[in-house]
């Protein structure tokens, strides 16, 4: 067989040199023929054809970061100079991370894994060592309780750490589910209350992993444990503590819309079910014990403890999960909308606290009321039950997402929860105004399709075109958008504006990364093994990431994925061998075994 | 009637300056922020579509291109990073080329090389035939009166000649251009009445340049002004076309200076110095969009000007204090730069001081038809999709 390797780039590959590679694949057994076409190089079938018959090509590799994009070139090629066109094999680099420490040897090992038309995830298999059976799930959204409960109802101990008081994560905040309008809390909270009751679960709410060693199979972990200053065990959630409690701050599970104590609890619904204390605000913590405490007066259990101080635990785990979630673009950067300028200006989350029944205004959907200050005597704006629902609504698309500027990747979930919004918005508010602004529908699950024709239906004006900006004209929102598909300018007023803002990995991402070792992608997101083979695994063993953390995606598909990771982990533990790194296995082992796998 | 696709469209207009076309993915950004964009013209997406599917035929009788003037707010705007701003000015470009039936736009728009060649062709030419006639008919040592080096009265008929050969060119190819636009691209029947209605467009565009001041309205970063800029520079450039062509024997007399002509000479250098100062500080910085991409041909002609204007004040001076000969070799480098330059004006962008113009003429004419036909004028709010 003779063998042509084409290096073809979409960008010029920033950890190793293309050169390299090029010199060690032209040693390889039976290759012919190596060139570089260098980056985005214009392919023309008919040539590349010429230099196939001229080397007697029987196999072509093509070599590069997205091989798959000149497949269809190659392809066509092979069939003109009359060989057989299945023989073309891509190798590629980023699929299967040749992009950290390893990257030369990484990529010298995917080509070699390609001429022999081996996968490389086949070839590629780290040596097997013993684990323990404890997992680590870093994360208590979605993900991180699925996972947790598909392991320990195997009957394997988890331990689930949690950054806030609280699990339940995003879904605990949402209104409906799409496309079905579920409930959210109804999916969600049964879920939650079985992490906190079960057996095998240790909950560590308010904790933060801070250390990471050991080996795959058995890893230590040290995990601080914020002091929370209200024993969980005997708080019964009595409120009383907050009602006395003078110190009143924005709600971060109300996406800040609405306010609550320094002594709190998130929800009412939150696991564990027992109040914490935010030491950033309490007046008795900040004083230094001399103002205040009188939540531990009036305490009729007698369960907090303002003076308790943070913990450091150690523990030793066989598998540790990652399922840390997102955050939501900082809006603030794009002026064009005008958030943080005009009141009625609101994110997706605001949107989805303010419509909650059991948030700020009781599901009602209103635009915001203005009050003086009393302190400062500045203008304050905030959601009143008693403020007038807006008559006319404007949902943006694509805030923040698809953009050069701010994140260039599809946030996957907007175009669905902005058309569940229209929904909600036309069945709360009688004869309101609906539009979706949006640039394309992502309409690309299980009934979505059906969905978003349903609230065509239901009377919103979907337009195609993102609008381009918010304006204030005598105190009354305008926004200015084109409409592509009725080709004309679109100028309307609006009293509310919701921005469907793209998602970033969450904020503490890049630490995790730093200390369990683990390559994110240019966007921030946790890599995985392989994209399209091993969704949840990683690079390092014993490690896995699941739902948001890996890559936008929506609730079905993070439960999915939740329910996949735990099969990972349940498959090493039950055969008892853990799979290392990836980084443990040499080049020459790649090849051997590229060589010993016959293929079809 | 089918419709023909160039497949090569965005590669040939590559070469015309739009490098990022193929970036668009149509949010309608760009056309929404345009302050000019409107019910009957919108752009820049609408352009970028066009020029996306190979619509050359729909592309060239378009009037939009002439209706931006890359203010860059859509370019800033842009989440594409597709430079729309400058996909409408490489528009125009390509534009100047399709309007012009010689080809020569098209070719120095496309080849930097031909261009310079060109130009330098053309200054040769003039510099021997300058130099063979100062030194037949003339005498090196004078500057002025009737044995000059360069009669001022043979300049004059020289200017007259080239001047009317351009007006010719440019009359040539604004007929082409109203016969692409409201012939070829027209969709509904224009009464010829209108285009004695609105003429009264066409002197008040030239002059006023109103609609490039409502730019600077809105956008924030303009803060050099550039409309202020612009219509500096373009009143400098008539004036002194206008002394040139009219009163060029009162400018050359000596030794006093003829203050009653001379003043405008000042002004007009003024303005031309000022907006050229300008245009090389801002194409240097690139701070503004606008500036950030240059096409070879903007600084072929900045570099030519600059000359134009070096040669132009220094052979002044050098005549008023009574260098005569040096004066008579300067003038000869002055006028090798102004000749090419002025034979390069109706093909290249300087050619828009008459598009522009037109095309606001146009685009008035055209609203008044449509209003006039009841045609289907695109109204608010929209009806339900």
């Amino acid at each position: 067989m003779r063998i042509g390797v084409f290096f073809c780039q979409l960008e010029e590959p920033k950890k190793f040199n293309i050169d390299s590679v090029a010199k060690y694949s032209a040693n390889l057994p039976e290759v012919d023929t190596v060139e570089i076409l260098g980056v985005k190089p214009r392919l023309v079938s008919e040539e590349l054809s010429v230099r196939i018959k001229k080397g007697n090509l029987d196999r072509i590799i093509i070599a590069g970061d997205t091989p798959g994009y000149f497949k269809p070139v190659f392809t066509k090629a092979m069939v003109l100079a009359g060989h057989n066109p299945k023989e073309v094999y891509l190798a590629s680099f980023n699929e299967h991370g040749a992009t950290g420490e390893m990257a030369l040897e990484r990529a010298k090992a995917i080509v070699a894994c390609a001429t022999r038309a081996v996968p490389f995830s086949l070839a590629a298999i780290p040596a097997k060592n013993p684990v323990n059976h404890t997992t680590l799930i870093i994360g208590g959204g979605i993900a991180g309780i699925q996972a947790a409960l598909e392991i320990a109802n195997a009957g394997k101990q988890v331990y689930l750490v949690e950054k806030t008081g609280t699990i339940g994560g995003h879904m605990a905040m949402f209104d409906k589910t799409f496309p079905t309008l579920d409930c959210s809390a109804c999916i969600l909270t049964p879920k939650m209350v079985s992490v906190g009751q079960h057996e095998m679960i240790r909950l560590m709410t308010y904790s933060q992993v801070t250390d990471v060693s050991g080996n795959p199979g058995a890893y230590h972990v040290k995990i601080l444990q914020r002091a929370r200053r209200v024993d969980i065990k005997s708080c019964v959630a009595c409120s009383i503590c907050s009602d006395v409690c003078p110190v009143s701050v924005e709600s971060e599970f109300d996406a800040n819309i609405s306010k609550r104590k320094a002594i709190y609890i998130p929800f009412p619904q939150a696991v564990p079910n027992a109040f914490l204390v935010d030491e950033k605000n309490c007046t008795y913590i900040l004083s230094e014990g001399k103002k205040c405490g009188v939540c531990v007066k009036k305490c009729p259990k007698e369960c907090i403890n303002l003076q308790e101080s943070n913990q450091v635990l150690e523990i030793e785990v066989g598998n540790i999960i990652l399922a840390t979630g997102y955050d939501v673009l900082d809006v603030r950067k794009i002026q064009q909308y005008g958030y943080g300028i005009y009141p009625n200006v609101i994110t997706a989350l605001e949107f989805e606290r303010l419509t909650n029944a059991s948030g700020t205004t009781g599901g009602k959907i209103v635009t915001k009321s203005k009050q003086i200050n009393k302190k400062t005597k500045e203008e304050e704006w905030f959601f009143s039950v008693d403020g007038t629902p807006p008559k006319s609504v404007a949902i943006i698309h694509c805030v923040g997402s698809r953009n050069k500027k701010y994140n260039a990747y599809c946030s996957r979930v907007c175009c669905m929860y902005s058309l569940k919004f229209a929904h909600l918005v036309k069945e709360k508010i009688p004869n309101v105004i609906c539009y979706e602004f949006y640039i394309d529908m992502r309409a690309f699950g299980k009934g979505y399709e059906e969905f978003s024709d349903r609230i065509k239906q239901e009377g919103t004006f979907v337009v195609r075109g993102r609008s381009a900006s918010v304006s204030m004209n005598n105190g009354q929102m305008v926004v200015k958008g084109e409409d592509i598909i009725q080709d004309k300018v679109v100028e309307f007023n609006a009293d509310l504006v919701i921005l469907a803002v793209g998602l970033t990995p969450a904020a503490g991402s890049q630490d995790l990364s730093r200390i369990l070792d683990i390559s994110r992608d240019s966007d921030g997101w946790f890599s995985e093994l392989d994209y399209n083979g091993n969704p949840t695994d990683t690079e390092k063993g014993g490690i896995y990431v699941a739902g948001m953390c890996q890559s936008p995606k929506d609730i079905p598909d993070t439960v999915a994925q939740g329910s996949a990771v735990a099969a990972g982990v349940l498959r090493s533990i039950t055969s008892g061998k853990g799979i290392g790194h990836l980084s443990s296995i040499s080049l020459s082992e790649i090849e051997s075994r590229a060589k010993s796998i016959i293929t079809l | 009637m089918a419709i023909r696709v160039n497949p090569k469209l965005i590669e040939d207009l590559s070469r015309f300056g739009a490098e990022d076309v193929h970036m668009c993915y149509h949010c309608g950004d760009c056309s929404a922020v345009c302050i000019h964009s409107d019910e009957m013209f919108r752009f820049p997406r609408k352009s970028t579509r066009l020029l996306q599917m190979g619509l050359e035929r729909k592309l060239e009788t378009s009037l939009e291109p002439w209706l931006c003037y890359y203010c860059g707010q859509c370019s800033e705007q842009c989440p594409r990073e597709a430079a729309p701003g400058e996909t409408m000015m490489s528009i125009r470009r390509w534009l100047i080329a399709r309007y012009d039936l010689t080809g020569i736009a098209g070719l120095f728009f496309r080849s930097k090389v031909a261009e310079i060649l060109a130009i330098i062709i053309v200054a040769l030419l003039t510099g021997i035939f300058f130099l063979y006639y100062g030194f037949t008919f003339g005498n090196i040592k004078i500057y002025d009166g009737p044995n000059a080096f360069l009669e001022s009265s043979f300049i004059h008929k020289f200017d007259l000649i080239l001047g009317s050969v351009l007006g010719i060119f440019l009359l040539i190819n604004a007929l082409r251009m109203w016969y692409l636009i409201m012939v070829k691209g027209n969709i509904i029947p224009t009464p010829w009445w209108l285009y004695i209605k609105q003429i009264y467009l066409l002197p008040w565009h030239f002059f006023s340049q109103k609609r490039y001041a409502k730019c600077e309205s809105t956008n924030s970063n303009n803060v050099h002004m550039p409309w202020l800029v612009h219509l500096g520079l373009m009143i400098g450039y008539v004036l002194m076309l206008i002394l040139v062509m009219v009163f060029l024997p009162a400018l050359q007399q000596g030794p006093e200076i003829q203050w009653s002509v001379h003043i405008f000479g000042y002004l007009a250098s003024i303005g031309l110095i000022g907006g050229s100062v300008y245009f090389i500080y801002s194409r240097r910085k690139k701070q503004q969009i606008q500036y950030q991409k240059s096409h070879s041909t903007d600084w072929v002609f900045i570099i030519l000007l600059g000359i134009i204007i070096i040669t132009g004040v220094t052979q002044h001076i050098l005549h008023r204090s009574g260098l005569f000969e040096a004066a008579n070799i300067v003038y000869v480098v002055h006028l090798m730069s102004v000749v090419p330059w002025l034979f390069r004006m109706p093909f290249s962008k300087w050619a828009h001081l008459i598009y522009r113009p037109l095309a606001m003429y146009f685009a008035a004419i055209w609203a008044e038809a449509f209003e006039l036909q009841n045609y289907p004028q695109n109204v608010i709010p929209i009806t339900q999709t």
